[in-house]
């Protein structure tokens, strides 16, 4: 028998939506039931810390049993196993609706029924407490109408922002998730059917408040399916900024391939460049694999570890291996509150073996390895399986990645035009010896 | 004295009987290379083997804790000859193989590199016809007890290679085909303990071999299945030839 296999090191990270259900006849009560005790006995089982976090676990789940039994809702079955689970303190551990599966079955690649679901093309980050356009995507609803980077949200669908921002900021404390949460929720909000509008009601550049109603184009990028994962869209983008800086960045840590080409083409291109630049801002993760593949372009000394993965038997180190012709010239990474998992596994490891600056602010802390499985109730449950540590022998999981350059975005240079932390970077690599 | 103390009782005697039953059968074990050789007998005989000078098996690997399958397409020429595709749908392409001189690896997800040191003598060791080759890839076999896999008795044998860690093998005492493999993976992602079992075994063309493999490493189960298995076809010489990011590594080696 000669099938053998390479080593895999895989893991996934990703949340999801939810959305309202009507009662429950008894016999799916009875499967809300068997996933509870489900995803009890596979956090038992299967979590990378046999004394699971110092977390009473059998408490949890005689207080949380009798909830289940009652849970008159999908909704109310997914509360009381998200309750169970926050028990844990720990990010990678959730409930995702089986709605947002949309019928993944036999055949990964078959049409799935996405093309209804849409978003206006705007992206946001909570800045000082304001939710503002930080990039409007060419050519969507929102670029028609004329939304700008910088300008602020105040209400979706005629709902105030603010109060809710708030509240958040305050339950979140200085939690490093929350603005990953928040953004997300925010995001989720102007999605929706695309034969629907979203009222969205603005705060343009000159102060004047900008009432419109958004149409909604399909996400940006070609759809992806990975196992049980609900379908994504993925996209990547490489070019050259001010001619000598090659440029990548992709929205999340999937299609190993294209991602792969992408920089593949922009290192061979960029051979004479004075620097590089990954741009991880936004960037959730993905296959944790990735941040090998994607470190071997950067260096060529060999034997180097971004870190380790400890699960309850084994541990795998995230080991680089170089590429013959990689780019060795200054490398930067942009990061933000919304860069989590593979995307703090790579920058967090780049910048403990010093071949790479981090700019930006604070990454997620939310860097467990985990799997997705199918509950019998048809909701998918993703749980973290390992803890990570980078090679500077930090966890990453409620720490993140500290740039070494700390650069916020603000409302004002976004309405300039300007992009205040790839300007850092380009202005730190132009200031590098050749 | 409750039921479960009695039942602790029961449980030590008879830990112990079994273990003086495993005593006695141990100076009554065959010898490692009886067991090997009867093996290669059970599965069609050394010149079964021998008149196999090209291979190309195709089947599928199932990663279940991911929702993953995807296909595994392996070429094989003597003597030591290979080239394998695992394509998994959203993981890309990885490909492994060997010149004869130069053992690879290449992945979009991780990267390439040329093997080295324990890793690339695990892969020496899966070299076309392996199977009755066991005296040249291995410096000690022995029998080292019984055990039991899926029910059944198995003579336990420690093979230890030239290079790399000890691998235990674990024969059927009936049928003398192999049920189960342990051994230790060792690369630059660090040592993994991995479990294969052995199952399905059907002939193909005066060959017996098994059709899954189930292996647990890490924690996670992979299935692989073999759906065809075509003997001395006509391989093109380039399929073994280098890729290009191998060949540049390797230069620069």
């Amino acid at each position: 028998m000669r099938f053998r296999c390479g080593a895999l090191a895989l893991w996934l990270a990703l949340a999801g939506a939810v959305g309202a259900q009507p009662a429950l006849p008894p016999a799916e009560r009875q499967l809300n039931i068997d996933s509870f005790e489900e995803v009890w006995k596979t956090v038992r089982d299967k979590h990378w810390d046999p004394k699971l976090n110092g977390v009473d676990w059998q408490a949890a789940h005689d207080d949380l049993l009798p909830k289940i039994e009652k849970a008159a809702t999908m909704d109310d079955a997914r509360d009381v196993m998200s309750e169970m689970l926050d028990r844990l303190h720990q990010t990678h551990f959730a409930i995702v609706p089986g709605e947002a599966y949309k019928e993944l079955g036999s055949n990964a690649g078959a049409e799935k029924d996405s093309a209804s679901e849409g978003a206006p093309g705007i992206d946001l980050r909570i800045l000082d407490g304001h939710a503002i356009v930080t990039l409007v995507v060419p050519a969507s609803p929102a670029a028609t109408k004329g939304v700008k980077p910088g300008w602020e949200i105040l209400k979706i669908d005629g709902k105030d922002l603010a109060p809710g921002i708030a509240k958040v900021r305050e339950a979140m404390g200085k939690s490093l998730t929350g603005e990953l949460l928040q953004t997300s929720s925010l995001k989720e909000r102007l999605e929706g059917p695309i034969d629907k509008t979203v009222e969205v009601e603005f705060l343009d550049g000159k102060a004047h408040k900008v009432k419109l109603k958004l149409g909604r184009a399909g996400p940006r990028g070609a759809e992806t399916v990975l196992g049980r994962l609900p379908p994504l869209h993925f996209w990547v983008e490489a070019h050259k900024v001010q001619q000598d800086v090659g440029y990548v960045q992709f929205n999340m840590f999937f299609e190993p391939d294209a991602v792969n080409a992408a920089v593949q083409k922009m290192v061979t291109e960029c051979a004479g460049c004075r620097g590089f630049v990954i741009d991880l801002r936004g960037n959730p993760g993905g296959i944790g694999g990735m941040a090998m593949g994607l470190a071997g372009w950067f260096t060529s000394k060999p034997g180097l570890v971004l870190g380790a993965m400890h699960l309850r038997t084994a541990t795998i180190k995230f080991a680089v291996y170089p590429h013959a012709e990689p780019f060795s010239g200054p490398l930067a990474i942009l990061v933000d509150g919304c860069s989590a998992s593979t995307s703090e596994i790579f920058a967090g490891g780049m910048q403990d073996l010093k071949r790479a600056r981090i700019f930006g602010t604070h990454s997620a802390g939310a860097a467990l390895p985990s799997l997705f499985e199918k509950l019998p109730n048809g909701d998918g449950f993703q749980y973290a399986i390992a803890d990570y540590i980078s090679t500077g022998g930090q966890p990453l999981e409620g720490v993140g990645v500290t740039p070494d350059e700390e650069v916020k975005l603000t409302r004002h240079q976004l309405l300039e035009g300007q992009d205040p932390v790839l300007d850092a970077a380009v202005s730190w690599i132009h200031k590098q010896k050749d | 004295m409750n039921c479960s103390h009695v039942a602790k009782k029961f449980a030590i005697g008879a830990a112990l009987v079994l273990s003086l039953t495993l005593a006695r059968a141990a100076d009554d074990l065959p010898k490692a290379e009886t067991i090997l050789d009867k093996y290669v007998d059970a599965t069609g005989g050394k010149a079964a083997y021998m008149k196999h000078h090209t291979e190309i098996t195709k089947g599928t690997m199932d990663i279940a804790a991911l929702g993953v399958k995807g296909t595994v397409t392996t070429y094989s020429a003597e003597p030591n000859k290979s080239y394998t595709e695992f394509d998994l749908p959203g993981l890309g392409k990885t490909t492994k193989g060997t010149d004869g001189t130069v053992y690879w690896m290449q992945s979009a997800m991780v990267g390439a590199h040329i093997e080295e040191g324990a890793e690339k003598a695990q892969s020496m060791r899966a070299r076309m016809n392996a199977e009755v080759a066991w005296r040249e890839l291995f410096k000690e076999v022995k029998t080292v007890g019984m055990d039991t896999v899926e029910g059944k008795e198995c003579y336990k044998v420690e093979m230890t290679p030239t290079e790399g860690a000890p691998i235990t093998q674990y024969y059927d005492k009936r049928s003398s085909l192999i049920l189960k493999m342990t051994m230790t993976t060792q690369s630059a992602l660090g040592e993994q303990t991995a479990d294969s079992f052995y199952s399905d075994y059907r002939k193909e063309d005066d060959v017996v071999m098994p059709h899954k493999i189930k292996t647990n490493i890490a924690g996670q189960d992979i299935v692989f299945t073999v759906d065809s298995v075509t003997f001395n076809p006509e391989i093109p010489a380039d399929k073994f030839a280098l890729p290009s990011e191998i060949k540049a590594l390797a230069n620069k080696k």
